[in-house]
């Protein structure tokens, strides 16, 4: 007789949803996947960039098998003002041994490996199947119900992305907010490898990510991106949902003024566009982390909004695998025990809040009141630019030093010393 | 009860985004999507819906084959979540474009199996579209076939159906076991539910070898000097937008009124 009960249900196959299950299936627990794309990846997006450590902690060696495109060995961080830029360039040929620090990936090939992965540990995948609603036995989830039928479980987790219709319905969280998530929009443009190898000052298999600040929001909260994959490039813009929907700007709009400022128009000379995406990343940090389990019930990844935004960093994937991991052993946890509910989920929390899921989001916690300050976007890449413009112009009149440059350039910006001390003491708190 | 097989086919996704469908040139083949599974063809689909309305009607056992790459299991899989019973993988990559190699192959799977009462394939594949495998199935089984058909009835030994001709439908009556190929004429195929897909994914599917089912490829000759495919590729759609002006109305009309004479449109 087959089981007509599964020890879990996965609603969503991203990287959340299918680290859980690969790593119960794995432990030969019985799991299945439902999600709601035509396949896993169908629906998926990030920026770019996937950090390995955590995703090597439960596929060993992922490297030498998964669909990646380039190991990143340079990170370039670069201020626009209208027409200027000013980059610092890290580049550190230590980043190019395995295991890498981080790779380019494409999600739709990385994916739809991952979800094979899943497959072949033992999971069953449905995908084109929508999760409606949770079954209920009292105050405990006991299944889910998708497309018109029941799909009983033990512990139901919710890995459907961010804004979980699930989190939701389970009563741990309310329909997201347009001030606590961004808007990122990202096109691929397709070039030849030499040309991005030669471009880009690459060997080989190597990569580069490059974030923007500046102008190319005007002025709101939020930042460029561009990766390079083995044939491509990805290259997009994050920006706060709230500030877009204020300022009535259209993302396609903003993105194609980012690919025609001069310091990003070079990078993507010659490139046709095969690609247009979208999607939500949840930005509010620790701050609107939900209640993470009830019974029969665990959030995790994007659903959870266990996403860290530094600034610097933009980071879902790593929280993603990192949740789902600890997810798939507090259901093991579950089995063992035969209780399901809150008693032993409640060990969900206690690991994340051990790994660097929660402690991260609570060391940055004051990242988004500091991101929320125009002057980031605006003031400061402007003042870095002018200032550099003003140190290398040669004009034949008399020189002035850098002090009495950046004196006349921040009267210039209305920028006090007061202004400069306060946010450079929350950056520090933040960044 | 009867015994039906039906033929599925694994092609690309003729749904995917027309700017993934990248072509080859140099090799005239081709290049396939990554990322985009491959699925059923559409038309057999269109069979498996035909299999499974006759089960419904009067009972039968559905098997169904597919010769292609080991990844073609999933064209099985999704038959048999639709709600086939059986399904058999024959792992061979048919290079070349001779229908009469992939039927030759599908007779041998077919008689291995033994025990058919019907067969049904889809009309043509939706991604070359000869049209010609079912056909050349039922001669080589000596048994007879009836193409696009809109409706098939079981009635004891003997099969009624109707199919499309050029300026109408034609009702016939033949014995079985007999080949069948079906259309969009038979209606929509129904999308597996959930837990037809659960059931697929525990089924196991037994992959047969050429040598398991007792091919012998030099029987139909060398394939490749039959038919030789010489281009590939996706046409182009040209579009121009003229002007035509006047610097009054009447006049712009009759200068677009030479225009067109000119163009030989009018």
């Amino acid at each position: 007789m087959e089981p007509t009960k599964f020890d879990a249900v996965v609603a969503g196959a991203g990287p959340a949803g299918c680290a859980a299950a690969y790593a119960l299936a794995k432990a030969g627990l019985e799991v299945l996947v439902i999600e709601r794309g035509k396949f896993p990846g169908a629906k998926n997006m990030f920026g770019g960039m996937l950090c390995g450590s955590v995703l090597a902690q439960l596929i060993p060696n992922f490297w030498e098998e998964a669909p990646l495109e380039r190991y990143i060995t340079r990170h370039v961080i670069t201020f626009l003002s209208r027409e200027d830029s000013f980059s610092i360039d890290f580049q550190s040929p230590s980043f190019g041994k395995p295991p890498y620090n981080g790779y380019s990936v494409l999600r739709a090939k990385f994916d739809k490996w991952l979800a094979g992965k899943v497959e072949e540990a033992g999971a069953i995948i449905v995908p084109g199947l929508l999760v409606e609603d949770l079954l209920w036995d009292g105050n405990q989830v006991v299944g889910v119900k998708a497309g018109g039928e029941d799909f009983p479980a033990s512990v139901v987790i919710a890995a459907d992305g961010v804004n979980s219709l699930l989190a939701q319905k389970a009563g741990l969280a309310e329909e997201l907010s347009t001030e606590y998530v961004s808007l990122g929009v990202k096109e691929l443009i397709q070039l030849p490898s030499e040309i991005i190898q030669e471009r880009f000052n690459l060997e080989d298999d190597e990569g580069v990510t490059q974030l923007f600040d500046g102008f190319c929001t005007r002025g709101m909260h939020g930042g460029g991106f561009l990766y390079t994959n083995k044939e491509s490039l990805s290259l997009g813009i994050v920006i706060q949902l709230s500030a877009l929907r204020r300022m009535g700007v259209k993302p396609a709009d903003l993105l194609e003024e980012f690919k025609s400022h001069p310091g990003v128009r070079n990078l993507i000379k010659g490139g046709t566009v095969e690609e247009y995406s979208a999607h939500l990343v949840p930005n509010a940090g620790i701050n609107k982390v939900p209640m993470l389990y009830k019974d029969g019930f665990l959030v995790v990844g994007d659903a959870a909004g266990l996403v860290l935004t530094t600034g610097i960093t933009l980071d879902g994937a790593s929280f993603a695998f990192a949740s789902g991991m600890a997810a798939a052993e507090t259901v093991k946890l579950a089995k063992q025990n035969g209780d399901p509910s809150r008693k032993t989920l409640c060990n969900y929390e206690k690991l994340l809040k051990e790994s660097f899921v929660l402690r991260d989001l609570e060391t940055f916690k004051h990242s988004q009141f500091f991101l929320d300050n125009p002057r980031l976007y605006t003031t400061y890449p402007e003042l870095i630019c002018n200032l550099s413009r003003g140190l290398f112009t040669n004009d034949g009149k008399p020189r002035k030093r850098l002090w009495q440059l950046a004196r006349t350039e921040m009267g210039r910006q209305k920028l006090s010393i007061l202004h400069v001390a306060v946010d450079g003491f929350l950056g520090r708190r933040a960044i | 009860m009867i015994n039906i097989i039906v033929c599925v086919k694994q092609i690309l996704d003729p749904e995917m985004p027309p700017g993934k469908f990248k072509i080859d040139p140099e090799s005239n083949k081709v290049i396939p999507p990554e990322g985009i599974p491959l699925v059923v063809s559409p038309f057999d689909e269109q069979a498996v819906e035909a299999a499974l309305r006759i089960k419904e009607q009067c009972g039968a056992k559905i098997t169904v084959v597919t010769v292609g790459e080991s990844s073609a299991v999933n064209a099985v899989k999704h038959s048999l979540a639709m709600g086939a019973d059986e399904g058999i993988v024959v792992e061979h990559i048919i290079e070349g474009y001779d229908s009469l190699l992939t039927a030759y192959i599908l007779t041998k799977a077919i008689e291995e199996i033994v025990a058919y009462d019907l067969i049904i394939c889809g009309r043509e594949a939706a991604d070359w579209g000869s049209g010609q495998v079912g056909s050349i199935i039922a001669e080589s089984l000596g048994i007879p076939v009836v193409a696009r058909t809109r409706k098939i009835e079981v009635m004891d030994s003997r099969l009624k159906v109707e199919h499309i001709i050029e300026d109408g439908d034609e009702s016939l009556e033949l014995p079985m076991p007999a080949v069948i190929t079906v259309s969009y004429e038979i209606g929509q195929a129904r999308i597996p539910t959930g837990w037809g897909v659960i059931s697929a994914a525990r089924k196991k599917i037994p992959s047969w070898s050429l040598e398991d089912i007792g091919v012998d490829l030099s029987q139909i000759g060398d394939t490749s000097s039959r038919i030789k495919l010489l281009k590939l590729f996706t046409p182009t759609r040209e579009r121009g937008c003229q002007i035509i002006e006047g610097k009054t109305a009447a006049e712009a009309a009759a200068n677009l009124a030479l225009r067109l004479r000119e163009a030989k449109v009018i």
